[in-house]
């Protein structure tokens, strides 16, 4: 709370801002207007080249391609083994891609990108346009479902594996072990004994688990913060995954996100057909090498071949597909189709223990799906792609044969080379905007913001008629800012809410000059000159802005914290519209004010 | 406007007083009657909220919603909503998902009979999980904002203040409410946002007044608070108009140019505005003075009273 005084220093001038003050103010607002330009030429739609090898790509040639198909391009850039091609049309980029990667298959990778579409210099300078969100140019977003609950399911199996294993070499009798709900083993045994030697095992070689015993029953379970633990490097490990396998596809401006505590949000903005990016992104495929026990074995797990008929194999693999480090399709003798695979040095070395003792003898490929049923549990079906026999000591690169078709071979490659799921990922949201869509929101939410600006200033101008100009002039200086300032902002995204907020911000920001005029008016009412009533006015404006502003602050910044994309677009130009409507509103205007009306002594002005 | 003649006497203002207890007495029968509506009627939960999907196509003009209802039913097996969009040709369709990938039927063979060029403009499909966890964290996004203001307000004001202020907020969140449960509107994300954006700015119009109490009960000890109340409103009054006027006039610019997408939410603002101004002058102002403010809260210990 402040008590206002009117006796100020007498050798402080009124009404007068420091010469620095101006600096600060024209600084900012220029380089905001720059950062805001090239989002008024917009982008184009582009393609980027680059070859994998040092070669012999002319832009003339391309040109020459895309021109055969009826795609007209706006100019073609050509930087060492990268090339960029500008289109003309946005439609015509799938096609486009299509078309060039046909023409240069292995050579050359494309790549779907936007190209600013302002002059270079202002390129150069470091600005770029504002990011658009998905509902304002049109492309497709998932929100995946990481299921944990496998994973922790196959730690308890692991743990349980090995109680049971100690409790054979051990010869303790009368002992039960069983698996509880997610990472929890039950361990019933009658004697005091075996539970103290079973309690000390797994305290020695399992220090993350927590033992308690419970009567008879000893109940170990993976301590919470483990838990947290492993969450984070599941979903950690599955980030990654969706980022190579949609580099594959050849989108570089997607955005893989996490969300919230097991969820994955990709969106793909260019995207038009939703099911190829599903293909690859809901496949979620694992493969995991067993070896195959005899039929009939009793400790075995059985699973089908693609024949339907029974494999008995071990239940626990030689090694899992996160130790596969590449995979690639090629054609093998007798023109069959193989996948060869590079293991990670960890890989290699239990592939080949492995294989150095088991020559001779078969493994099998198992390949896992993960799907999701009626009920939305994951499903694991899982089923044997091959059973080949070890003909020597493998090494970390080996091969496997039988995956099918080429294409088959390709795309199980393609799975296995983005790196192999440890948990099951289901897709439980899916949004498509068409271009089209896209294209007309940003036309009617700029149409809405025309519209709320014009009737603003010029209500402003008629209601306040000396003063009006100034809140426009404030205004407008605010818009650009705020452009600026989302253009500038690393991750700031625009989306059709996000517009929403500045068409509000508009009406609001006028606010802050309103507050200010009308105590201006009390003040001459009361009998001061104008100069006296701008100083007091701005003086005692100011805590009632501050306060009327944090409050929206605060639903902003909740709003921000809490929602998802489009949401989030909302809270963020509300939010940077306070800001830049309090630092316009009082400091431009105010700077304004002093430099036109800062000594007008006269009193009965009218405002 | 002009400046001559402003008679800011307690007796000129009396007329104020009735007005305000008039309104107020209207706010609080309103409140009542929409938490009935909200009570009886409930909500048209959107898409985001329920799961499920929502496909915009376009065809051909002179199609119907009867000619593509009995094909969609059928194919999907369920009772498909099919509801006009904004422009002729286009429709909104909307249905529970089917989870099952290959059993999923495409639109494009379904509307084949039509023999009409089908384009999907969106489409949208929300897992029930999610929905759930979206009305979730919606009322957390709403109880977290609600309390951070109340802590700033019990901050910055004292409490029988920062109470009135809380009232016409949760008055104009009501009133929202009530609007979308008796009119059935789709209540979706944007519609929720719109709510949260009305949270702040109806306390705007709450706190400039409050603030003007404020300084006025510090300004005039003598005053008793009921005038106090009436001098704030009066003189803050213009304020209000003009900046409420303002974002209307905005607002009503997004209704009109905005297209479907934003609809609900500019009508969730615009009916924020207009109760947010109105209970600002009514239940806001008028609450503070039931509770017994008098100036001796401010005067007493002026800078340490906050707590």
């Amino acid at each position: 709370m402040t008590l206002l005084s009117n006796n100020k220093p007498l050798n402080k001038q009124l009404n007068k801002y420091a010469q620095w003050k101006y600096w600060v103010l024209v600084v900012t607002l220029i380089i905001l207007f720059l950062s805001a330009l090239p989002s008024w030429y917009g982008e184009d739609a582009a393609l980027q080249l680059s070859s994998k090898k040092p070669t012999s790509l002319s832009s003339e040639q391309v040109y020459q391609l895309l021109n055969q198909a009826g795609i007209h391009t706006k100019r073609i850039d050509q930087q060492r083994q990268n090339t960029l091609v500008v289109l003309q049309q946005a439609d015509q980029q799938t096609l486009a891609k299509n078309v060039l990667s046909q023409a240069f298959a292995e050579d050359v990778q494309v790549t779907l990108v936007l190209a600013p579409a302002a002059p270079n210099w202002l390129l150069n300078m470091g600005f770029a346009p504002i990011k658009l969100g998905l509902d304002l140019r049109g492309g497709v977003q998932f929100l995946l479902d990481v299921d944990l609950d496998l994973v922790f399911t196959n730690q308890a199996l692991m743990v349980s594996d090995s109680v049971k294993q100690f409790v054979r070499q051990e010869h303790i009798s009368a002992v039960m072990v069983r698996q509880g709900d997610g990472a929890e083993v039950n361990i019933e045994a009658a004697q005091p004994e075996a539970r103290g030697k079973i309690r000390q095992f797994i305290t020695q070689q399992y220090p993350l688990w927590q033992v308690v015993g419970r009567q008879d029953t000893l109940i170990v379970s993976l301590s919470e913060s483990e838990q947290v633990k492993l969450t984070n490097l599941t979903v950690q490990q599955n980030l990654q995954i969706m980022r190579s396998r949609i580099e594959e596809l050849g989108i570089t401006e997607a955005l893989v996100q996490r969300q919230g505590e097991n969820r994955i949000r990709i969106e793909l903005p260019g995207v038009q057909d939703p099911a190829s990016a599903k293909n690859v992104i809901g496949a979620t495929a694992s493969l995991a090498f067993y070896p195959v026990l005899e039929t009939g074995s009793v400790n075995a797990m059985v699973l089908k071949d693609e024949q339907g008929q029974p494999v008995y194999v071990a239940r626990k693999p030689v090694l899992g597909g996160d130790h596969i480090v590449d995979a690639r399709a090629a054609i093998g003798d007798f023109g069959m189709s193989k996948v060869n695979i590079s293991l990670d040095t960890g890989g290699g070395k239990l592939m080949s223990d492995f294989s150095r003792d088991n020559i001779g003898k078969p493994m099998a490929t198992a390949f896992s799906e993960y799907s999701r049923n009626e009920k939305g549990q994951a499903q694991q079906s899982t089923k044997i792609i091959s059973v080949a026999t070890i003909q020597s000591q493998l090494g970390s690169k080996f091969e496997i044969t039988g995956a099918g078709t080429h294409q088959e071979a390709q795309q199980l490659a393609l799975l296995l080379r983005a790196g192999s799921m440890t948990a099951p990922v289901t897709i439980v949201e899916e949004r498509t905007i068409g271009p089209s869509l896209g294209a007309e929101n940003i036309v009617n939410g700029f149409a809405a913001l025309a519209l709320g600006m014009a009737v603003t200033l010029l209500f402003m101008a008629c209601w306040y008629r000396r003063l009006g100009w100034v809140a426009n002039v404030a205004l407008i200086a605010n818009m650009v800012m705020l452009f600026g300032l989302l253009a500038l902002i690393p991750g700031a995204v625009l989306t059709l809410p996000g517009i929403a907020g500045l068409v509000l911000t508009v009406g609001m920001a006028v606010d802050t000059n309103v507050l200010i005029f009308e105590r201006i008016k009390d003040k001459l009412a009361e009998g001061r000159s104008f100069a006296s009533a701008i100083d007091v006015g701005f003086d005692s404006a100011f805590s009632t802005i501050i306060d009327a502003n944090f409050t929206t602050m605060i639903t902003a910044v909740v709003l921000f914290s809490i929602g998802n994309g489009p949401i989030q677009g909302f809270a963020l130009t509300l939010g940077l519209g306070l800001l830049t409507s309090m630092f316009t509103g009082i400091f431009a205007s105010r700077a304004i004010i002093n430099l036109v009306y800062g000594r007008e002594t006269r009193r009965a002005i009218k405002v | 406007m002009n400046v001559k003649t402003i008679n800011n006497s307690s007796q000129a203002l009396g007329y104020l007083t009735k007005w305000r207890y008039a309104s107020s007495l209207i706010s609080i029968v309103f409140m009542l009657l929409s938490l009935t509506v909200i009570g009886v009627k409930g909500f048209n939960w959107g898409l985001d909220f329920t799961g499920g999907v929502v496909t915009e196509i376009q065809i051909d003009k002179r199609i119907t919603a009867s000619e593509i209802q009995p094909l969609i039913n059928a194919a999907y097996q369920q009772e498909v909503s099919v509801i006009s969009a904004s422009e002729p040709g286009r429709w909104v369709l909307r249905y529970a998902n089917i989870p099952d990938e290959a059993q999923r039927p495409q639109l494009h063979t379904v509307l084949a009979p039509l023999n009409s060029d089908i384009s999907v403009l969106n489409s949208s499909i929300v897992g029930p999980q999610v929905g759930q966890e979206l009305v979730e964290q919606g009322g957390l996004a709403l109880l977290v904002a609600m309390l951070c203001i109340m802590g700033y307000l019990s901050f910055r004001f004292e409490w029988r203040l920062a109470s009135g202020a809380l009232f016409a907020l949760v008055h104009d969140v009501v009133f929202v409410l009530a609007f979308f449960s008796l009119s059935q509107m789709e209540f979706n994300l944007t519609v929720l946002a719109a709510i949260l954006a009305i949270l702040g700015y109806s306390l705007n119009d709450s706190i400039i007044i409050a603030d003007r109490v404020r300084e006025q009960l510090v300004a005039k000890p003598q005053w008793n608070t009921t005038d106090i109340n009436n001098l704030a409103v009066k003189s803050t009054f213009s304020r209000t108009m003009v900046t409420s006027g303002t974002t209307l006039l905005t607002v009503v610019a997004l209704w009109v140019m905005g297209g479907a997408p934003l609809e609900g939410f500019s009508i969730a603002m615009f009916i924020g505005i207009l109760t947010g101004t109105w209970s600002s002058i009514s239940v806001g102002a008028t609450l503070p003075e039931f509770l017994g403010l008098k100036a001796e809260h401010y005067l007493v210990v002026p800078l340490t009273d906050t707590p």
